[in-house]
This record gives C-alpha cells, sequence and structure tokens, in this order.
C-alpha cells in the first residue's frame, strides 16, 4: 500500500527495457500471469481476514500486463494501475528460491524491507506489495524504461561530456546520502543497478543485498558487493563495515563513467586485490592503520611495495573531470575506510559548485535506438544478466586460500 | 546535507501504517475481534449441520476428540481476553528468545511481528503458539541473525521445521509487507553516551541552550537523587555508575514492558527510551531534556510550549511502560498471590480459546500446503513452459560461463 502512485511516471509504453534489468537473480517454475480479477483466496465461508481484504485491494488496483523479463530470481512484467492505463509500472513477481530451504528467501525481505522505508527522487519506488495466491509475492515498482548507467556507459554511440557525467554522479551520490541518513547499507552498487527513468532521472535499484547498519561489535558478512566493485576491506574478510563500501562502489562507477569500460576488471578475488594495489598502492599499515589484523589481509612481498599511480596517471585517465573532479574522485578511492569520504563529505564536496554546472536531467543523452532496438535489448538482456548478475556472481567467492600459499 | 530523525521516523512504515491514536486502535482490534466471532460461529454451525447429517446416516459416533462442543453456541474470547493472550505469548516469546540467545533487536522485533499481527488476526483464527513461533524465526531473517530453521525447530520441544514455516506467508500478509521495525535501544545508548560526556565536561552542548559544557557538568554533579529532593553533590565517578545504573534499569524496561505493551503503536522510539529512562531515574532523564532546550524559557513561547508537550508525551508514555501501580502498593505476598492469579486467569483464557478455535484454520502446516497444492495444479498445466524454461536458463548459464572462460562466447544466439 506504501505510496500513492499518483506521481508515477508516463514513459512510451514499450520502452521497458530497464525493467528486464531487475528480472535478475532469483529462481523458477510458476509463471502463471496472475489476473488480478481471478485471484480471490478461495474461503469456505466467504469470509475473509483483514489482512486478506487489505491485501485485494492492493491486488485489484493493479493491472498486470505482458512479460518483460526472466531472471532466477524473478519474473518482471509491465503493468499499469487499473483505472489508469497510462500509469504504467512494473511488477517483480518473485519466484520461490528453490535452494533457499527456510521458507520466503531473505534477498526479497531484504528489498522489501528497505524499499519500503526509502521514498527519494533517485531510488527506485516501490509503490504497493501483494500477494498471489500461490503465494508468491509480487512487488510494484517503478516503471524505468531507458535502461541503466552500464549500458550507457558501454554504448559508443553515446557520447557524451564532463557535464552529463557530473549530472549522473550527483543523482547517485543523492542516493547513496539517502540510504546511509536512512541507515541502510545498500551492498550491491553498481552500473546495472542504476537505472533510468523517463525523464532521465537516475534511480538506485535492487536493495536485495541491502541491510540496516549492524550495531557496534555484531559481525555482518563480508560476502557482498559485486566483485569490480567491491572495497579493499570486504575483501580482506573484514566484518565490521560501515556506509565507506557502498561510497568505493560508487567511485568505481564515477570511474567507469568517465572511462567508458570497467575500471577495476578482476577475474578472482586475489586479482581484484591486485587491480586495486596497482592503481592505489600496497595496503599497508601505513597507509591503513589495522589493515593487517583483517582475517584476510595478504600482506605484500618484500620489496615488492607497490607505490600508488602519480597524478599525472589520474590526469590521462580521469582529465574529463578536471582537477576538482580528480581531487572528488580520489576522496572516494581511500583505501583505508575510516579516511575514505562518507556520503555526506561527498555532496559537500566544492566538485559541485565547479563548472561545468551538471547537465539538466532532460537535457541528459540516452541510448540510442527505437523501440524496435529496445525489443531487441530486451530479448539479448535475459541472457546478459544471467551471466553478470545471476545468484552465482552475487553469492562472492571466498578467497581461495590454495591459490594464496603458492 | 542532513535529515532530521524526525523527518526519518515520518517517513518509516512504522509511523505510516503501524502508528495509532488510542481510539483507532482499539476500535481496529474491536473489528477484528467481531469478524473473527463470525466466522468461528459460522465454522461451527456449518460444522454441526454436517454432523447432525452424518449422524443421521451412521446413528454413532458420540464422543470425538473435537475440542469444540458443536451443540451449542461456542463461546468466543472478548477483545479484552484476546489481548490478554496475545500478551502471554508475547511473554513466552520473549523467554524463547531468552533461551535461545537471542539478540534483544531480533526478540524484540519477533515480539512486535506477534504484536502486529493480532490486530489483524484474532487468537480464535490463529492459533497464537505457531504464530510466535514462526514470527520469532522470521525475525531472525529479517534481522540478518544467521539461524538454521531446523535447528531453531529443534530446539523448541513438539515443532518441526514444518510448522515453522507454515504461517510464515500469513505473517508476511498480516505485516502489510513492512518488516521494519524501529526500535529504541539504539537511542538509549546513543543518549548514555551523551550524558557521559556531560559528566566528564565534555558534552556538544546546542548552540542555543546558552551553557557550557562545564556548567552543564557542575548541574549534573548536584542532581538530587528523587525529584524534588535536596541537591546533592556527587563525584564524576559516582554520576557515571548513577547513569549506568539507569542505563541498564532503562534497558531492562525496553526488553520487557516496552515490547509487550502498546508503546510501539502509541510513541516513537525516542519517547520510548526516555519513558524507559524516566522511569529509571526522573531527574537524570528530566536534565537531560533541559539541555535539548534554552535555560530560560517563557512556557508562554512556542518553544515553551514545545517542551511542556515533550514532557507530557513521554510521561504518559512511562505510563505506558510503568508496572501497575497498584501492585506496587502491595507486600511481596499479596503481589505473589495476584500474580499467580494471573497466571490462572490466562490459563482460564487458554482453556476457553481452545474451545472457539477456528475449526477452519486448526492445521496450519495442512492450510498451507493446501494452498501451495492449488498453486501447483496451476503450475503443471504450464510443464511445457517450465521445461522450455529450464532449457532456456541452462543455456544461459552455460554462456555465463563461457564469459570470462578461455572460449569465445557464442554471442547473438541468444538475438
Amino acid at each position: 500500500m506504501a505510496l500513492s502512485p499518483l506521481d508515477s511516471p508516463k514513459p512510451v509504453p514499450v520502452a521497458a527495457k530497464t525493467l528486464p534489468a531487475k528480472a535478475k537473480a532469483l529462481t523458477i517454475l510458476n509463471a502463471s500471469t496472475s489476473s488480478p480479477s481471478t485471484a480471490s483466496t478461495p474461503s469456505s465461508d466467504g469470509a475473509q481476514d483483514l489482512s486478506e481484504k487489505l491485501n485485494e485491494q492492493v491486488r485489484r488496483k493493479y493491472v498486470t500486463g505482458s512479460k518483460l523479463g526472466e531472471g532466477t530470481y524473478a519474473i518482471v512484467y509491465s503493468g499499469h494501475i487499473r483505472n489508469d492505463p497510462t500509469s504504467l509500472v512494473a511488477i517483480k513477481k518473485l519466484k520461490v528460491n528453490k535452494d533457499y530451504p527456510d521458507g520466503l528467501a531473505p534477498d526479497a525481505f531484504r528489498e522489501v524491507r528497505a524499499l519500503q522505508e526509502l521514498s527519494h527522487p533517485n531510488i527506485i519506488k516501490l509503490y504497493a506489495v501483494f500477494s498471489t495466491r500461490d503465494q508468491n509475492l509480487n512487488i510494484v515498482l517503478e516503471h524505468l524504461p531507458r535502461g541503466d548507467l552500464e549500458s550507457l556507459m558501454q554504448d559508443k554511440k553515446v557520447s557524451y561530456g564532463p557535464a552529463d557525467v557530473k549530472a549522473w554522479t550527483n543523482m547517485l551520490a543523492k542516493a547513496v546520502w539517502f540510504c546511509h541518513e536512512n541507515s541502510i547499507l545498500h551492498r550491491d552498487i553498481k552500473g546495472n543497478n542504476l537505472l533510468i527513468a523517463a525523464d532521465g532521472e537516475v534511480k538506485l535499484a535492487d536493495f536485495g543485498l541491502a541491510r540496516t547498519f549492524s550495531d557496534p561489535y555484531r559481525p555482518m558478512t563480508y560476502n557482498v558487493i559485486t566483485r569490480f566493485y567491491r572495497p579493499p576491506e570486504l575483501l580482506y574478510g573484514a566484518r565490521h563495515y560501515g556506509g565507506a563500501v557502498d561510497v568505493w562502489s560508487m567511485a568505481c562507477v564515477v570511474a567507469e563513467l568517465i572511462l567508458r569500460h570497467f575500471f577495476l576488471p578482476s577475474n578472482t578475488d586475489i586479482e581484484q586485490i591486485d587491480a586495486i594495489t596497482d592503481v592505489f598502492g600496497s595496503c599497508t599499515e601505513d597507509v591503513w592503520p589495522g589493515v593487517s589484523r583483517l582475517d584476510h589481509y595478504i600482506p605484500p612481498a618484500k620489496g615488492n611495495i607497490k607505490r600508488p599511480k602519480p597524478m599525472i596517471y589520474w590526469k590521462q585517465q580521469f582529465g574529463m573531470l578536471g582537477d576538482e573532479g580528480i581531487e572528488f574522485l580520489k576522496t572516494m578511492f581511500v583505501l583505508d575506510p575510516r579516511k575514505r569520504a562518507t556520503a555526506r563529505q561527498v555532496l559537500n564536496h566544492p566538485y559541485w559548485k565547479s563548472n561545468p554546472k551538471p547537465t539538466p536531467k532532460e537535457l541528459l543523452p540516452r541510448a540510442g535506438g527505437g523501440v524496435e532496438k529496445m525489443a531487441e535489448d530486451l530479448k539479448r538482456r535475459g541472457g546478459e544478466i544471467e551471466e553478470k548478475d545471476g545468484r552465482a556472481d552475487k553469492v562472492a567467492r571466498k578467497l581461495n586460500f590454495a591459490d594464496l600459499k603458492r | 546535507m542532513r535529515l532530521t530523525e524526525d523527518e526519518i521516523y515520518r517517513s518509516s512504515t512504522q509511523f505510516r501504517l503501524w502508528s495509532f491514536t488510542p481510539g483507532p486502535l482499539a476500535s481496529l482490534r474491536a473489528t477484528t475481534n467481531s469478524t473473527a466471532t463470525q466466522r468461528v460461529k459460522a465454522a461451527v454451525k456449518r460444522l454441526r449441520e454436517s454432523r447432525t447429517q452424518s449422524e443421521t446416516n451412521s446413528e454413532a459416533e458420540n464422543g470425538t476428540s473435537t475440542p469444540v462442543n458443536f451443540n451449542r453456541e461456542p463461546d468466543c474470547l472478548t477483545t479484552e481476553e484476546e489481548m490478554k493472550v496475545v500478551e502471554a505469548f508475547c511473554e513466552r516469546a520473549i523467554k524463547l528468545g531468552e533461551f535461545l540467545k537471542f539478540p534483544s533487536n531480533v526478540t524484540a522485533t519477533g515480539v512486535q511481528y506477534i504484536r502486529r499481527f493480532y490486530l489483524f488476526n484474532s487468537p480464535m483464527t490463529y492459533e497464537p503458539k505457531s504464530i510466535m513461533i514462526s514470527a520469532l524465526f522470521l525475525a531472525n531473517k529479517i534481522e540478518d541473525n544467521k539461524m538454521e530453521c531446523s535447528d531453531y525447530a529443534n530446539s523448541i520441544p513438539g515443532t518441526t521445521k514444518e510448522q515453522v514455516l507454515a504461517p510464515e506467508f500469513l505473517i508476511t500478509q498480516a505485516l502489510r509487507f513492512t518488516f521494519d521495525i524501529r526500535h529504541p535501544f539504539r537511542g538509549l545508548q546513543g543518549g548514555h553516551m551523551e550524558m557521559l560526556a556531560i559528566a566528564q565536561g565534555k558534552a556538544a552542548v546546542l548552540p542555543y541552550v546558552e551553557r557550557t559544557a562545564g556548567e552543564l557538568q557542575q548541574e549534573m554533579l548536584k542532581l538530587p537523587i528523587l525529584p524534588g529532593g535536596v541537591a546533592t553533590k556527587m563525584s564524576q565517578h559516582q554520576v557515571e555508575n548513577r547513569l549506568l545504573a539507569a542505563t541498564d534499569k532503562a534497558k531492562h524496561t525496553l526488553r520487557s514492558s516496552a515490547i509487550q505493551s502498546d508503546a510501539y503503536f502509541l510513541y516513537t522510539p525516542s519517547q520510548i527510551w526516555l519513558a524507559a529512562y524516566l522511569l529509571a531515574d526522573e531527574v537524570l532523564a528530566l536534565f537531560y531534556l533541559s539541555t535539548k532546550f534554552p535555560s530560560t524559557i517563557d512556557a508562554e513561547t512556542p518553544t515553551g510550549i514545545a517542551k511542556l508537550k515533550v514532557v507530557a508525551t513521554v510521561r504518559a508514555c512511562a505510563s505506558v511502560l510503568a508496572p501497575d501501580p497498584a501492585l506496587q502498593k502491595l507486600s511481596n505476598a499479596e503481589r505473589d498471590a495476584m500474580v499467580k492469579q494471573e497466571v490462572n486467569a490466562v490459563k482460564a483464557i487458554l482453556v476457553k480459546l481452545r474451545h472457539c478455535q477456528d475449526p477452519d484454520k486448526m492445521d496450519l502446516v495442512k492450510l498451507n500446503k493446501a494452498q501451495k497444492r492449488d498453486a501447483g495444479a496451476e503450475g503443471k498445466l504450464e510443464e511445457s513452459v517450465a521445461k522450455r524454461r529450464k532449457l532456456e536458463r541452462e543455456k544461459n548459464e552455460k554462456e555465463a560461463d563461457e564469459f570470462w572462460g578461455p572460449e569465445l562466447p557464442k554471442n547473438g544466439k541468444k538475438a
């Protein structure tokens, strides 16, 4: 029932590229497109629980339309509000996770829990949740038809400049800041979780790994965040961390927007540490007091301590940002999470006030291609998503100790 | 860029969907009670009719094991009795949480789930023990406390994993798919640290308070023990001990009466922890509140009115959390007798409950299976679809494996 859908966007109906991106990561079976009118739970005496009635009301409010995509974890349908066919929504129907034997899967709960609490222009809106007869959760989400930042970054036909990057970065920074103000860690920030609305607004999505800040002394898992975007403290197995992990991921996204390819790609966790230290220098007690106490810390071999890349590297690679922009990016890329900028500090950085001014969202470049291209993208995306966002990748691999000894 | 705590709390589902004034809260419970009563009566009537039919068919069948007496109208629980039952099971949930050494926020979340569940459902419809056990497990899941369901079920005698999971969906639906519970624990901890800083003369004083950290410290050292008492002259160490004692006491209140009462429905987390602190050490609590306002304020000004309102609200919340004052006046023996009486009363209600349990909803495991079977039948119709999907998925997986592998990906196949 969460929010009034009155302010829902009215994008082009077929331009449903984004949400298949949401069709990621869940399980199988049961693809029955529930027609809402027939969905009432039959009750022997006709009487319903109050909560059943409430659920029914919500379900009746939406019409489920065509299927947009399917992942291991959910099926995504387009839909609209029953008495307003122009107000589009995406309906994400969660599948029963066969790998998780203990009832409804925790990632579904994480996502619903976080999104129910967060209402911000740069975070995907959750309009409602309802259940269908087969006890599947249906999450009614904002319809975001313009793809994601990753595909934009990779689409060579689209050209964009520093003002555009500043606009996107700003929207991302606001989303991260808002999560952290609400004591929520996203723990999976990356380009293809940043979806673009019809009006060009960037929205942070996929809260399947999100959680609230832990109480002091209560450990958390370090097995989060897609590897390319994972900060060094998690790679070293830190179990106590805060918003800094999301800030690192955010910095990776900004760097990718400039470079137009993945900034720190790797095949294994070990390689990921190498990729990071190649650019930022070795993690030693000098630059990061306490790092050697982390469980999976590997000290650099003697005489092989890497030095951070010199300023000239940054100017060559990230010159587009300007001096202030480079300084800004580097505050987010500090190895020691305690010295890394917080989301709040990120928003207070002078970078935002320097020239160029961020492009207004209506004027931001968009991914090319018409409706046909869009539909084609949609079909292909299903496979791509499986590759990069499937469960297998999300449940990040642990460090391989056999490799370490060699 | 900074949001105030008020802004954050006002956007929470706890505030938007689960906060009430006493009137609507009571009427919601009354509606739930009357719906359930009607349902039980209708179900019993139906059963009775089918029973008389089968009795005419086969004359026999006298004594049955069914607890519901079909020969007369079932004697249903009143709203007050329902609340007593729910409270009794919340208490059991707290004990179970203690026994299994759950972190306090897990137990507290579980207890709130039970309370929220029974705003929309009656114990007559859904048997409270199963709901209690399932809700507590759900709380573990939500609060990221690692717990295998089978381990959990094994640690509760006579409970199977199936029984733990069967009502899960019912509960999520009754919770209206909102799972976030805002607890007062962290607020209490923060307040404690703030007060400790005052005691050490290191307080970060608000700009409009017009007192220095040192002045606040001196004031705190002189605070009387009881309201209206004589000023003391404590050492910093003594005050620190006083703070620790008060926080411990407040913590206990937050873990017990705060989650067992309607406090979460009626008040905000900060009001609740301040109320618990007020019950633990009234002088300190009021002093702490005073450090948030200018030292000299006219009661007529908006700030003055706001201060009075805050104190009044905290006191009202404290009265919800406080043990019954009548109980406190009694001697130990009398109190024990009263507690015993209360326990017996609950027992009697539970007996009564057994006779008015909705026969349709008795077996939640079966009910859940039936629902899944329904859905399963639907699924089977689409077997071909499922198979095609499986093939597709396998292909995708294969392609995914190849993505970074040595072989070139067979691109374009899917598109």
